[in-house]
């Protein structure tokens, strides 16, 4: 829009692909504009169903410039630069928030066998105490290990999700 | 040895499954290793590139003669390509030229700069700045991709190598220390829940590792061979101490 062309023809360049979701966003609203469609009404069907605030506020932006003719080029500049910033921002936190991930993995991987391993062993290893203790059933002790590895594996990937859930998308 | 390996990965269907899926995978594993490395490379000469064309279009030359110039002055994939972008110039479009270029470095990055260039030289915009002001956000963004890539290979590595190797080799260590056959323990049902919880363990950490990189469906090629490998360390690493 800076080198002088119009929101529809900057709309339809973005429409031709290589912007994830914006672009098939933009690629129905060119269609639906061709069918007779308003702009405006197309774009805020598309903010409606936005989730990101982001995405809303460009919109929004474009919304305003086309009924009131506002300086697209700046406020869009404006918004690029702050939308860089959290981004930077999100990138460093994600980097922060994983960096103990290797260790707590390992910790939960380790711990967890260990004591299931000397659990299952125990009916063995106590198998002389059994007149003045109670044992429990081999079979019982057997159904705990393998419930507390399955739970194990559980937790890890709960934890793994982090990496998931916290990514800046970049 | 080998064939004591064998014997008793015979005794092992699930292992012997996951061996067989997980050498078959790296040959899906491969290419978007080798792909991605491209692409990166591309797109790490990108800001580079389009500082040196800016500077040759602020000289007074056109797209073009700008493009020839940066072209000869860069001996890498980028300046290839830019050299076979001229070539092809000659027998079609500038245009056509361009967007044959794009589509040869499979990068988004390069793709979305090019449909900038081509709107902007289709509109008389001045490209000097466009291209100057594209060669500062591009040499942002890839330097907070470098650093995400950085800052968690390292880590993404040691959960791979913490998970599939270190702690099936110390559970190993401590089950056969502790718990030898020899001495009367029945540990065969044990050991085989340990060997498919490292499996299962394993698979995980490959997965998050993936992820935290930003690379979860490469990484996806990688898990039958890693779970494989972890499996492995426990049984071996149980006989040997045994």
């Amino acid at each position: 829009m800076g080198s002088g062309i119009g929101l529809e023809g900057a709309i339809t360049s973005i429409s031709r692909g290589g912007y994830g979701c914006i672009s098939s966003d933009f690629q129905k609203v060119m269609v639906n504009t061709r069918k007779g469609k308003g702009l405006v009404e197309e774009l805020r069907r598309i903010q409606k169903k936005a989730k990101s605030d982001a995405y809303k506020r460009l919109l929004n932006t474009m919304i305003e410039n086309i009924i009131s003719n506002t300086d697209i080029v700046k406020t869009l500049k404006n918004q690029g630069g702050r939308e860089e910033e959290k981004r930077t921002e999100k990138v460093e936190k994600y980097i922060e928030e994983l960096s103990g991930l290797p260790e707590t993995l390992l910790s939960i991987g380790m711990i967890s066998p260990i004591i299931l391993a000397i659990l299952a062993i125990t009916p063995q290893m106590m198998a002389g105490a059994g007149d003045i203790m109670p044992l429990p059933d081999a079979d019982a002790v057997g159904s705990i290990v393998n419930g507390g590895l399955f739970v194990t594996v559980v937790m890890m990937a709960m934890i793994g999700m982090k990496a998931h859930t916290k990514d800046p998308g970049l | 040895m080998l064939f004591y390996f064998f014997e008793v990965l015979n005794d092992h269907p699930l292992m012997l499954l996951l061996l067989n899926v997980g050498l078959a995978g790296l040959g899906g594993a491969l290419p978007p290793i080798i792909e991605r490395a491209r692409r990166r490379g591309l797109e790490n000469s990108l800001p580079e590139v389009l500082e040196g064309l800016s500077d040759s279009i602020g000289a007074g030359q056109g797209l073009q003669q700008a493009i020839k110039k940066v072209s000869e002055s860069r001996s890498d994939l980028f300046g290839k390509l830019l050299r076979e972008t001229l070539d092809v110039s000659a027998v079609t479009s500038f245009d056509a030229a361009l967007a044959d270029f794009a589509m040869k470095t499979r990068s988004k990055q390069i793709q979305r700069v090019i449909n900038l260039l081509s709107t902007a030289e289709e509109n008389d915009a001045p490209i000097q700045e466009i291209l100057f002001r594209s060669s500062l956000e591009y040499e942002k963004l890839n330097d907070l991709v470098n650093k995400r890539e950085n800052d968690l290979l390292g880590q993404a590595i040691l959960i791979i190598m913490f998970i599939s190797v270190g702690l099936p080799a110390l559970i190993a260590f401590i089950v056969g220390l502790f718990a030898p056959e020899s001495s009367g323990y029945a540990v065969d049902e044990v050991n085989s829940a340990m060997v498919h919880f490292f499996g299962a363990a394993s698979g995980v950490a490959v997965m998050v590792s993936g992820r935290m990189l930003g690379r979860a469906r490469d990484y996806l090629w990688l898990v039958p061979l890693w779970m494989f490998a972890s499996m492995a360390v426990y049984k071996f690493g149980y006989i040997m101490i045994i």
